[in-house]
């Protein structure tokens, strides 16, 4: 029996959740891949779970006898009932084997009949989950917007905290976007870190049933992350802030890149209300970890307090008002009392880059010699940088600086002619934490701990920053 | 081979006994200096102690434990202060080179969770805003982002934008001047309102979930048997979820929506979903109760009636269960 041919419409629903995606389809071997064999089964386990086998129906021989297309032998044979696919998981959960046997057993066995677009964002929130550093988030902060005329009303202290009520916010968004672009949308709290996960996948496709290749429907470049953090007013999306650039000379520009701004300024708008709109605000940080983004960007105590001033972030230096021992007898490791294990500190893959000079572009040596640091430079490494990048880290995988200042010029009339451009330097900091690495490069007295200006201790809390004398220059008022 | 092997397992046994009598010690050193400390900021001991003195006189046999008492009595005086005014200031010094002012004035907030303990002190650092008037600004704080601390500085620390402005409008309108004075005490005040009361709150809803009953478990866990509603608690540090335990009110959740608990989520068994709104004095302001047959109001006016605090919401919601028996 041929399946009666669908009427295609354009409509303004968002893509469904059990669209499915043919099987046969070799981008998918290669998402799946991306997870690990434990990984797969628990995924694998949750759909075949009482509560949600509605949901991903694996095929089973009542399908097959229903007398669709496929004659030819599949080497995985059809199961009789949900319990048979279930045990067949079971065998291969106790019997060891690589990974590739389980996603055979999935795309060629039991989802034969394809994986729905729900199983695959799982499948990607699951990575996200295992990998955390898997990519790039920016932070963005909400801020309210006024009329013109219309004041701040009376102080309540409270800040703006999006309370993302799932099915809310994203009838908002759709409403918002579904005139452009069309849209599958999964929400899920991430098994780690306080945040709620909003995966996206747009498609410039009006109708129900796209009719693009099924390539289309798997490809990475057409998925959005937005990350929301609890109890902040703090928005993280893996769009890489391009910022105002709406230049784009089309009216409807199909590019992935303008679904994805697209979808970056309904954000805003979904989680506003009537009287109360709110909107995004680059706080030029971004970064692969996101333990970094909560740190800086969330909902803790640390969010003005980094570098020297980590010291009050953590409260290493005083006790509770109970506690009778003098703060000097004290050691901040102690205060820190949840000691948590160190992350691979001792890694140290730093690479210290200057484009433009060389004055301190040294390789840093292993750090042996930690122990014999002199206690002066000791003491002052601890006044600058405090905590961070010792006993609490926030890794930042990057850290770019522009300089306005003349270099060698020290004095201070730099300012009196103004009609050629004063050259600039800018310095790019690359690794798996930077702060940390500068910090170690102060130990081994490559850098002056106590003459280095305050960002490189990480005081400012960015990774992108323009710097003049010192002091980091803010894009509004420069 | 085989012959290496047992000392190798001697040695690592022994390894790890070393570093575990090494911890042992540790620990038994930070209680002695805990006592020491305790002893030497008591009363009674301290009295004793100068009576002592003042009858021998110091010999060089003895060591002389003077400083080591001033040190204690001079931070017991300073808990004191903390204690009793809860903000306390204190000098610190930028140690960064290009900064203009270094020296900066520290606020200490210590707040006092429902446990009895005290939480780990809030900072706020001010700085002088160059100029020939005394003006402050914030300049590091470690407040949780959801209070507000550039909406407290714009009202009770505003700092003239544009100078210019400021002094053409003046003639204009001299009461303006008066608005734009700062006032660090009734900042620091504001401040502190919000942190205590936030606390409180976060006291509030684990007295009512312990009256109802906790159950908790970890996160990390996978659990198989999903008997109940389990969330997960954000009030709580370290990763944990928590479920109510069966109770004859019917609730089966209970908690805050955000880290600032104001606005509390209750769930109940028959499906019925309701939310109230906590206010600084602990008072239910609001509340919503939805269930399938739509708005329960009844039940909303237990949730607000009587003194409407937070604290007796359980009672209200037993006597109202009382009265409608069928519901």
């Amino acid at each position: 029996m041929a399946r009666p041919k669908t009427i295609r419409a354009p409509t303004t629903a968002s893509l469904p959740s059990n669209l499915r995606i043919p099987s046969t389809t070799p981008s998918l071997v290669k998402s799946f891949g991306k997870l690990t064999r434990q990984a797969l089964l628990d995924l694998v386990f949750y759909w075949l779970d009482d509560r949600n086998v509605q949901s991903f129906a694996p095929y089973l021989e009542q399908d097959e006898a229903e007398g669709t297309d496929d004659e030819e032998l599949s080497p995985y044979p059809t199961e009789q009932t949900i319990d048979d696919v279930r045990n067949a998981y079971q065998e291969l959960q106790v019997r060891k084997g690589g990974k590739r046997e389980v996603i055979d057993r999935i795309l060629e066995g039991d989802w034969r009949h394809g994986i729905t677009l729900r199983q695959l964002a799982m499948v990607d929130i699951r990575y996200m989950n295992d990998h955390p550093s898997s990519l790039r988030w920016t932070a963005l902060e909400l801020t309210r917007i006024f009329a013109d005329s219309a004041q701040p009303p009376e102080i309540d202290a409270s800040a703006y905290i999006p309370r993302v009520h799932a099915s809310t916010f994203l009838s908002n968004i759709q409403k918002q976007i579904s005139p452009l672009v069309k849209a599958h949308y999964y929400l899920a709290r991430s098994s780690a870190l306080p945040l709620t996960f909003l995966r996206i996948f747009v498609i410039n496709s009006p109708y129900q049933n796209p009719r693009q290749p099924p390539e289309t429907l798997t490809d990475s470049s057409r998925v959005i992350y937005v990350a929301f953090p609890d109890s902040c007013p703090f928005v993280y999306t893996s769009i890489a802030s391009t910022g105002s650039k709406p230049s784009s000379t089309h009216a409807v520009a199909t590019d992935t890149r303008s679904l994805q701004r697209i979808v970056r300024d309904a954000v805003p708008k979904a989680l506003s209300l009537p009287q109360e709109r709110y909107t995004l605000k680059a706080t030029s940080l971004t970064a692969k970890s996101l333990q970094a983004l909560l740190a800086l960007r969330g909902p803790g105590r640390s969010n003005r307090a980094h570098g020297a001033f980590s010291i009050f972030a953590d409260a290493v230096i005083e006790g509770s008002p109970l506690d009778p021992r003098p703060p000097n007898t004290v050691s901040p490791e102690e205060y820190m009392n949840r000691t948590e294990p160190e992350k691979d500190s001792n890694k140290d893959t730093e690479d210290h880059k200057e484009p433009g000079t060389s004055a301190t572009g040294k390789k840093s040596r292993p750090s042996e010699q930690d122990t014999h640091i002199p206690k002066k430079r000791k003491l002052a490494i601890h006044s600058r940088f405090g905590t961070s990048g010792y006993l609490s880290s926030a890794p930042l995988d990057r850290l770019d600086v522009r300089l306005l200042d003349r270099p060698g010029t020290e004095g201070d009339d730099e300012d009196d002619d103004a009609d050629h451009a004063p050259p600039s330097l800018s310095l790019t900091f690359a690794g798996s934490d930077v702060i940390s690495g500068i910090r170690k490069l102060a130990e081994l007295g490559v850098v002056d701990p106590e003459r280095m200006p305050s960002w490189m201790t990480g005081e400012e809390a960015v990774s992108m920053a323009v710097v003049h004398r010192g002091h980091r220059v803010v894009k509004d008022s420069g | 081979m085989s012959t290496t092997e047992p000392p190798k397992n001697m040695e690592e046994e022994l390894d790890s006994e070393i570093t575990s009598i090494r911890a042992e010690i540790r620990n038994l050193q930070r209680k002695r200096r805990f006592l020491v400390s305790s002893l030497l900021t008591s009363e009674p001991i301290r009295k004793r102690l100068q009576e002592y003195q003042a009858s021998n006189p110091p010999s060089s046999r003895d060591k002389d434990v003077s400083p080591l008492l001033d040190a204690a009595e001079k931070h017991a005086e300073t808990n004191h202060h903390r204690v009793a005014f809860s903000a306390t200031t204190f000098p610190f010094k930028d140690p960064s080179p290009n900064s203009e002012n270094p020296n900066l004035l520290g606020v200490r907030i210590d707040v006092c969770a429902g446990n009895g303990r005290f939480a780990k002190p809030y900072y706020v650092l001010l700085r002088r805003v160059p100029g020939e008037d005394k003006r402050l600004q914030v300049h590091r704080h470690t407040i949780p982002a959801f209070i507000s601390v550039d909406k407290l500085e714009r009202a009770f620390l505003p700092v003239p934008s544009a100078r210019e402005e400021a002094q053409a409008e003046e003639p204009l309108k001299p009461w303006k001047k008066n608005a734009k004075k700062q006032d660090l005490t009734r900042f620091v005040h504001e401040l502190r309102r919000q942190l205590a009361t936030w606390y409180l709150r976060m006291d509030a809803v684990n007295l009512l979930r312990g009256k109802l009953g906790v159950v908790r478990r970890s996160v990390a866990a996978y659990h198989d048997d999903d008997d109940g509603v389990w969330t997960r608690d954000i009030l709580s540090d370290n990763q944990e979820e928590i479920r109510l335990e069966a109770n004859d009110l019917g609730i089966v959740s209970l908690s805050p929506t955000t880290l600032e608990t104001t606005y509390i989520r209750l769930e109940w068994q028959d499906g019925r979903v309701g939310r109230f709104k906590l206010s600084h004095s602990g008072v239910v302001e609001r509340a919503v109760v939805i269930g399938d047959h739509g708005r329960d109001k009844l039940l909303e006016a237990a949730l607000t009636g009587g003194d409407a605090k937070v604290e007796t919401v359980l009672d209200r919601l037993k006597q109202h269960l009382r009265g409608v028996p069928n519901a």
